[in-house]
């Protein structure tokens, strides 16, 4: 336990909020998870309505598989606590630690991508497409626009890695590495709804 | 000279070899908010005249019975553009023009939170409103209404390509609007000079800043609607498909939960110009601030809670019709409030009657106009009566064109010396009221009689002897006559630029609030040294106890700027493109559009933006 | 703004000194909260409503734990991120309510 203090060089404790620009980013980035708040309630509200419409396709009962969703569902929890690691690291200015969280991050939410993709094409061959009806269209669009923002998190969060190693843990970069996080932690929390609402509810009928 | 050297040496330590460009380029890549302000009312002025121009031809097609002036179709796709245009690329980019010229300026700040994003924010809205108005070359123009509802929006009844221009180009401009949004609420949050409270910020910040909530929890909803409709034109989905289980009713909702909160953004920054503009010119201090403030956050929050009211004929049942025409109701009493207060601020001051006054005070009983006939079509079985007729047109255009455009000519006469360093011919500047005032109630006020009369909204013509036919030759000559007006407002535009620029700090004089502390226009860095706030009404505070400007908050200093960058305007470009590609099912040229955007989000994230420094001492000695 | 200006030392070392547990705890419990959820639909032979009751129940417990922790809900500074989440889920809740009772009347 060393003295802690801002002494020239080293990095301030909370270095995401040690600059006016840094305090905005956060403060920004919240307001705009406020707007994602309702973006993904308009798509969850849609599917909500739509869902029994099911037409000649495929029930949610008969199509979705419980362990799949489930093995996602813990994927993607252990990714979010993963980043909450990375940004503990980030406090105690253990650069490499760091980056070793957030290449753990990085894989456990590719790994979340593979299955889904692997999921969707499952229910494609199974005869629920885009078009199939309207159940199926608003599912797709809703958790593919999940899936979207996952694709987002994973290609930005790899290149803050790529940034580190270029720049090191500054003031310019320690904001960004903290809104990966709280970016990725609001994806795991949509996913709790898409798994309560979409598969679980689904399941029930 | 010591100082001299020393401010130099420190200006070397921060010198990062950042290119300033001239002319053409200084504006495709300027961060500046007020320079940005300029380009909004530069491009939504000309949307204005765009809109105009439509509002013109169909008046002059219904001017008399039976006409064939345009064919039925053109007609269609003319109030449809007519609509999307005023409301999405006229009136929201002038209120984007005054809140980006003006709410720094109010609160002290030397620019917003995120100059890239404002600038990214204006080309995208841009694009997105040169993508909806290509539509008029291609041939294939959006025809379904403003309101665009399903199934007459939907693939099997538009199978030209005129809705998706809707769709994309409004998808790209709402990203636009919603980076507006969230930008002016983090700056307004963080920005403020020392001592500026909230309870301190000036009126028209105070709108503002509620607008700005407004966007961020509306737009989403368009966002996701619009996807939706896209998907369903372009992809075969089935949101709206009743044959595949869709649900058209989702569509009016999903709409109507955005359009209702649009309605209150585009007022509530009106409110806010009426505020500044009542106060200045009563030279007394706001009546009511604090219930002004509360009128403003309540108007908002009951603002989510009523989108049904524009869905009374749909049959949403008793129990939502009811709750819906009580909370709509609702909303009178807070504006009641403010239209009491703008009285009161008025009653016992020394008014002067300049133009902006003018257009003040002429918002005042228009409004009051608006409100009532509101509150009338709150009411859910007395709407079965007057929805789809004319009464329901002169209703929307009380409040839109008699509250939010008599607001921003008020607001851009206001702080036309502010933006521009010239004041606007006071002449000419009440010429252009009287012929808009008078004009628009001609046009207008008779509209109430000939829906009461029976005669249907989106009508391409109509029969003779029905009683119609004096009271639309009337509107007609009342839009000429705002035609007049608003050729007249150009005239003084460019009489004025050929005056030199020698408008005062404090152009009117009366000036309250922080913007007119300082000079018009104001420098790159708005404030020498940020001010230190003492009270509300900060600068007519100073000025009341002698001072010339304000008490600095911080010594004097090189002051550091962002710098300009052309990012944005090749964003913007990526995803006009885009929408191309998308619309013609060429992927190529899709994915190479989303690929340009994407590329330069990597180069902005990849390269810091180290800014470079002002030294406001050398730039007064040079 | 200025309360975030200069992080007290005291502060700093209470930082320092928490370390991953209450992260751990965070991770064990929603852990539990989503087994408790699958394992409601897997079990099958509950009654419906009763299920969606415990469905609905678990996430939003599950959201409680992970905005307080893990995006730091909980801390001080966080007034305009509350704000803006309850005012994001303030319009969600009239939307799903359109969803679910209006929509198709």
């Amino acid at each position: 336990m060393s003295a802690h203090g801002h002494v020239e060089g080293q990095l301030p404790h909370e270095p995401e909020k040690a600059t006016l620009e840094g305090r905005n980013k956060i403060l920004g980035f919240w307001i705009f998870l406020g707007a994602e708040v309702v973006l993904f309630g308009t798509l969850f509200s849609a599917f909500i309505a739509l869902r029994h419409q099911v037409l000649d396709g495929p029930h949610a009962s008969e199509l979705f598989e419980l362990p799949t969703v489930f093995a996602a569902t813990m994927i993607l929890l252990t990714s979010s606590l993963m980043s909450v690691f990375a940004v503990q690291a980030m406090h105690k200015n253990q650069v490499k630690s760091m980056i070793w969280w957030l290449v753990l991050t990085v894989l456990l939410g590719l790994s979340f991508l593979v299955l889904e993709i692997v999921e969707f094409n499952t229910y494609v061959s199974e005869g629920h497409r885009m078009n199939t009806s309207a159940f199926s269209s608003s599912f797709y669009t809703l958790v593919g626009f999940h899936g979207g923002h996952v694709l987002f998190g994973v290609l930005w969060i790899s290149l803050l890695i790529a940034q580190i190693f270029k720049k090191g843990l500054t003031v310019v970069t320690a904001p960004k590495i903290y809104l990966s996080a709280i970016y990725w932690h609001f994806i795991d929390v949509v996913w709790v709804f898409i798994f309560t609402v979409v598969y679980l509810m689904g399941k029930v009928g | 000279m010591a100082t001299q050297a020393a401010h130099a040496s420190h200006a070397h330590a921060h010198a990062h070899t950042v290119k300033r460009y001239k002319g053409l380029m200084d504006w495709l890549t300027t961060v500046d908010h007020k320079k940005i302000g300029i380009l909004y009312l530069l491009a939504g002025f000309i949307f204005f005249i765009v809109g105009g121009l439509e509002a013109i031809l169909i008046r002059i097609q219904l001017m008399k019975p039976m006409n064939d002036f345009v064919a039925a179709d053109t007609f269609n796709e003319l109030i449809t553009m007519h609509g999307t245009t005023m409301i999405f690329l006229a009136a929201m980019p002038m209120l984007f023009a005054l809140m980006n010229a003006v709410v720094p300026l109010q609160i002290g700040a030397r620019d917003v939170a995120f100059p890239f994003l404002n600038a990214l924010g204006f080309w995208t809205f841009f694009f997105g409103g040169v993508l909806l108005n290509i539509s008029w070359f291609v041939g294939e123009v959006p025809d379904a209404g403003w309101t665009s509802y399903v199934p007459l929006a939907g693939p099997t009844f538009n199978g030209t390509h005129g809705v998706d221009y809707y769709v994309i180009g409004l998808q790209i401009a709402g990203i636009g609007t919603l980076l507006g949004g969230i930008n002016f609420m983090a700056t307004i949050i963080n920005m403020r000079a020392p001592g500026m409270s909230f309870m301190r910020m000036p009126m028209f910040t105070w709108a503002i800043f509620v607008t700005s909530i407004l966007i961020v929890f509306a737009f989403p909803a368009l966002t996701v609607g619009l996807v939706a409709l896209m998907f369903d034109r372009l992809f075969q989905a089935n949101f709206f498909e009743t044959g595949s289980g869709g649900n058209t009713v989702l569509w009016e909702h999903v709409f109507w939960i955005f359009g209702h909160p649009e309605v209150y953004i585009l007022i509530l920054p009106a409110f806010g110009v009426i505020s500044e503009v009542v106060s200045t010119f009563s030279r007394k201090r706001l009546f009511g601030y604090s219930s002004m403030v509360f009128a403003l956050v309540l108007i908002a929050f009951l603002g989510f809670m009523v989108w049904a009211h524009h869905m009374f004929t749909t049959g949403l049942g008793p129990v939502a019709n009811a709750l819906f025409s009580i909370a709509t109701m609702l909303i009178a009493v807070p504006t009641g409030v403010k239209i009491f207060n703008w009285l009161f601020t008025l009653w016992g001051g020394s008014i002067k009657f300049t133009t902006a006054s003018l257009f003040a005070i002429g918002f005042i009983p228009t409004f009051v106009l608006g409100g009532v006939t509101g509150v009338m079509l709150a009411s859910a079985p007395a709407d079965y009566q007057y929805h789809d007729t004319y009464f329901v047109v002169a209703h929307f255009h009380y409040v839109i064109v008699g509250g939010l455009i008599l607001g921003i000519f008020a607001g851009l006469h206001y702080w036309w010396p502010k933006m521009f360093g010239r004041m606007l011919n006071e002449g000419l500047g009440k010429l252009t009221f009287w012929t808009f005032f008078i004009g628009f109630h001609l046009t207008f006020f008779v509209q109430h009689f000939l829906g009461l009369l029976g005669m249907p909204r989106r009508v391409w013509t109509y029969l003779p002897n029905q009683g119609f036919d004096t009271m639309n030759l009337i509107s007609s000559i009342g839009a000429f006559l705002m035609g007049i007006g608003t050729i007249v407002f150009v005239i003084n535009v460019i009489v004025t630029w050929a005056k030199p620029r020698n408008a005062e700090a404090d152009a009117w004089e009366d000036g309250r609030s922080l913007e007119w502390s300082i000079p018009s226009p104001p420098p790159e860095y708005n404030f020498k040294q940020l001010p230190l706030v003492r009270g509300s009404d900060a600068w007519w505070k100073e000025k009341r106890e002698g001072k010339t400007e304000m008490t600095p908050a911080e010594p004097l200093g090189p002051i550091h700027m962002p710098s300009p960058s052309i990012l944005p305007f090749i964003m913007s470009v990526g995803l006009f493109v885009a929408g191309f590609g998308f619309m013609y099912h060429i992927y190529w040229l899709a994915g190479l559009g989303i690929l340009i955007t994407f590329a330069c989000m990597f180069l902005r994230s990849v390269f810091d933006d180290h800014g470079f420094h002002i030294d406001p001492e050398e730039e007064v000695h040079a | 703004m200025s309360s975030n200006h200069s992080v007290s030392g005291e502060e700093a070392r209470r930082h320092k000194v928490e370390g991953p547990q209450k992260h751990i705890v965070a991770f064990i419990l929603s852990l539990a909260l989503t087994i408790i959820a699958f394992a409601a639909v897997a079990a099958g032979d509950i009654n419906t409503t009763f299920t969606y009751i415990i469905l609905v129940l678990m996430a939003i417990i599950q959201v409680f734990v992970q905005l307080a922790f893990w995006m730091h809900m909980k801390d001080r500074g966080h007034l305009f991120p509350i704000i803006c989440i309850v005012a994001g889920v303030f319009v969600v809740f009239m939307m799903v309510i359109m969803a679910v009772y209006w929509l198709w009347w």
